[in-house]
Parts: structure tokens; sequence; C-alpha cells
């Protein structure tokens, strides 16, 4: 059975309907990348599957658990499904240490000491032992965006959602934190990363989502997709951005 | 006479009358400011009714002067009830809801102005949106409504003169019950408008030096 399974999911704003009837199941351990234009819904659907939007009409179950009917529960499901950023944010106020052990403690998830050894290690598997007292101001886009990876994975979630985690940095930036998804997917972590850096997709992706005006409009592996697209509207979208 | 010899004559009553003034100030703005939390709180809500009561209690608070408020308390009330308030409760309630309703205003303005990734980011960790209100949001909040809030103080502060006017012997009014008697009504306001911008420059002096130890990184932990 899969771990995420979206039927029928629809989604709309006011007049606007941006996801139109999406239909899709990913496996454990699988690494799935999204691509498409800007607007085509991409974020949209992936903040379905943590119920940071209410699905309009469909259903998105995440580990056998429905998330769009149960909100009495959604906080609980939340904990099992990592969310990371565009824009990191991280929590100013605090130190990288405390970004990261923050929730498993006030969720008593976890005493003090287990949180804060567990934040120590997931630094030292971001390469940031050393960053764990400043505060994220301090840090470079690409670190900032590391220890929001770690925050994630304090609370030892089954999923990991991406949103487009290397737009917002500097080009020099962007492949420390792909090499950190990178060994991520080695291990084994079921993915969902919308991106725009198709050399990753193409790389790490087991299958490669293109989305267009709120459909899927074709999907297959990294190799069907960029070595051989079936829909026109796939093949003009990967000229313009390849 | 001149003011020093006044105020060696008079000291005692003009400072009874600032303690009032300042108990009033503190008590009036721990009520206010537990009120302005509130209906910040309600003020940012999802649901519709519950912002439209902060919107009915705001706009009522900033649609009508204090004196007013007071008068309404002190006397209109009474008069529909029967239940004679003591003025210096009536005046406690009056300054409360009205720095309740412009701190309101200050809280929902602090809150806005935190990013909503922060909100997201808490909520996708798998926090209540209460916990990640009160860990995550109103932190930053604060430090952001800093410089507002110390205002708020300082006019709630100035506001107890108003209540003068219904009889509590606040420093105002203590100065106007003195001159009453001695007729010296320039040297006594020029005593209590001192009194008055002595005990504010020392909140604003203080104000500066909080600010500037609330950016980050510094004295936070
Ligand atoms: N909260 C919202 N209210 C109204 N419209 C929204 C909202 N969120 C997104 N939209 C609209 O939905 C459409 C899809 O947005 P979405 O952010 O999912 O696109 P995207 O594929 O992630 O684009 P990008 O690559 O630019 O991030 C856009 O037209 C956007 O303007
Ligand atoms: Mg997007």
């Amino acid at each position: 059975m899969g771990k995420v399974v979206i039927k029928n999911l629809k989604k709309s704003f006011g007049d606007l309907e941006v996801l139109k009837d999406i239909n899709l199941e990913v496996c454990e351990r699988e690494v799935i990348c999204i691509i498409g234009a800007s607007g085509s819904g991409k974020s949209t659907l992936l903040r379905c599957i943590n119920a940071l939007e209410d699905a309009s009409s469909g259903t998105v179950e995440v580990d056998g658990h429905d998330i769009t009917g149960a909100h009495a529960d959604i906080n609980k499901y939340r904990q099992d499904i990592g969310m990371v950023f565009q824009q990191f944010n991280l929590f100013p106020h605090m130190t990288v240490l405390q970004n990261i052990s923050f929730a498993p403690i006030s969720l008593k998830l976890k005493t003090k000491e287990e949180a804060q050894a567990k934040a120590h290690e997931l630094l030292k598997r971001v390469d940031l032992e050393e960053k764990a007292n400043v505060y994220p101001e301090q840090l470079s886009g690409g670190q900032q965006q590391r220890v929001a990876i770690a925050r994630a994975l304090a609370m030892e979630p089954d999923v990991m959602l991406f949103d487009e985690p290397t737009s917002a940095l500097d080009p020099e930036m962007v492949g420390e934190v792909l090499a950190v998804m990178k060994k991520l997917a080695n291990e084994g972590m079921t993915m969902i990363v919308v991106t725009h850096e198709m050399g990753f997709a193409k790389e790490v992706a087991d299958r490669v989502i293109f989305i267009d005006e709120g459909y899927i409009v074709e999907q297959g592996p990294p190799s069907e997709i960029f070595g051989n697209p079936k829909n026109e509207r796939t093949i003009n979208f990967l000229n313009k951005v390849l | 006479m001149s003011i020093p010899e006044l105020i060696i004559q008079t000291w005692p009553r003009l400072l009874a009358g600032l303690g009032l003034t300042i108990q009033l100030t503190i008590i009036s703005l721990i009520i206010g400011g537990i009120l302005g939390l509130v209906f910040g709180l309600l003020s940012v809500s999802k649901k519709k009714a519950m912002r439209a009561i902060a919107v009915v209690y705001v706009d009522i608070v900033r649609g009508t002067p204090l004196i007013v408020q007071a008068f309404f308390i002190y006397f209109g009330i009474p008069a529909a009830t029967g239940i004679r308030l003591d003025p210096n409760l009536a005046g406690i309630i009056a300054l409360s809801l009205n720095a309740g309703g412009y701190l309101a205003e200050i809280f929902r303005g602090g809150i806005e102005s935190i990013s909503k990734g922060q909100m997201e980011a808490a909520r996708s960790l798998g926090l209540p949106y209460g916990m990640a209100m009160r860990k995550v949001i109103l932190p930053q909040a604060v430090r952001t409504m800093t410089p507002a809030l110390i205002n708020q103080c300082i006019i709630t502060l100035k506001d107890t003169s108003i209540l003068s006017v219904i009889g509590i012997q606040e420093l105002t009014q203590t100065g106007r019950l003195i001159i009453a008697n001695n007729y010296q009504a320039f040297q006594m306001w020029t005593i209590i408008a001192a009194m008055y911008f002595i005990i504010i420059m020392i909140l604003s002096k203080i104000s500066k030096r909080i600010e500037r130890r609330m950016s980050y990184g510094k004295s936070s932990n």
C-alpha cells in the first residue's frame, strides 16, 4: 500500500481551480520529483499533503490516515510528515539547537536531553555541528536550509515534503542542500520534492511528475520524462527549462 | 510663594497623588494587557464571528472619548442599575477597557507582522495552533510590538489624569484640590507637569534600553 495516496484531489481558491483532479500514489522509500511551470499548482498539491491547505474535494491519505477529513487529529498526523519550505522559515528567536529540539520537547515526545542529543546528531548529519548555539540570522541561506531539514527530521517523519528547497538560495549554496537531500533519499526516506533542479530530479528521483494546469500530465522514471517525453506540454516545458 | 516652598509644603499630598496615578496605570495596564491579548488573538482568528467581536470592542473604545467612557461607567451604569461603583474601581474599569482596545490593535499588528511561514512551519511540525501562537508567534510579535507597547504605557499614564473628572485623587486632581486652597495655579501646575514629565522620561529611557537589548542573538535565550 502507498505511503501517500491521493485520490481525485481538487482544490480551488475562490473561483480559481488550481488542482483539478490529482491522483497519485507514493510508495514507501520512493523519491518523487514534481516539476511544472510557475502557478501550475505544485506548492498547492504539496500543501494539501499536510493539510496546510484544505482540499476542496477528494482524499489524501498518509500512512493510512485520511488527513482531509480528520481535523481533530491533524496535529498528530503532521508529526509524521516533515516539510521544508522555500524560505526556510526557521524560528529567528531560537538558536539552531532550539529550532531543532523545540517541537519534540514541546509536544512531549522526548525529554529535553533526548531531544538535544538527537538535535546534535542531526546537525552532524547536515554538517553543521559547530553551529548549534548560533541564531538563524547568523547563518547563510544554505546553512539555514540544512537546519530546516534537520528540524523536520527531528520529528522522525515517515514522509518528507520539500517545496523548492533551493530556489531562494544563491547558486553556490544549492549544492550543499541537494547533497543533504540526496543522502536522505539514499537512506530510504520517502520524499516528495517540488523542484526546478532538473539535474537533481534526473539523478535522485524514482519518478518524475509533470503538472500542468492542475492535472498530472505525465509521469514516469526520469529517463522517460527527460529522455523521451510523450506529451506535447511536457516537451514544451522541458524545452524551456533545459 | 516660590516653587520650592510649595513643594516642601505639599509634597506628602503630591506623592500620594503620584502614587495613585502610578497604581492606576499599572493595574489598568495589566488588565488592559490581558484584554488586549485576548481581543488581539480574536482579531487574527480564522473565524469571522471571533473577528467581529474584536472589531466591535476596538471600534467602541476608539470611537468614544475616554472621558465619556469614564462618565458612562461611573454615572451611566449606576443610573441604570442602581449599583454604585467606587470611583477608583470605575476609573480602573474605564482605563483598562480603554487601554485594552488599543492594546488589542497593537497585538493584532504585532501578530500580523510575523510572516505566515512561521505559523506554517510550526504547524507542519505538528504543533497545535495555540502552542504555535504561544511559543513561536507571540515571542516574536512582542519584540516588534515593544515600542508601541511602551507608547501605550505612556498614554495610559497620562490618561489617568482624565479620571480626575470622576473625583479620583490621582496627581492631577490632587493639584486641583491644592490650588483650590492656596490659589497658586502657575506654580502648582508647573510642579505637576514636571512630575508627569520626569516619570515619563524615566519610562522612555527604560524603554530605549529594553529595545536595544531586544535584538536577536544578544540577550534572548
Ligand atoms: N492562498 C491562495 N489564495 C489564492 N490563490 C492562491 C493561493 N495559493 C495559491 N494560489 C494560486 O494558485 C495557483 C497555483 O499556485 P501554486 O503556488 O500552487 O503554484 P506553483 O506551481 O507552486 O508555482 P511556483 O512554481 O511559482 O511556486 C496560482 O495561480 C496561485 O496564484
Ligand atoms: Mg510553489
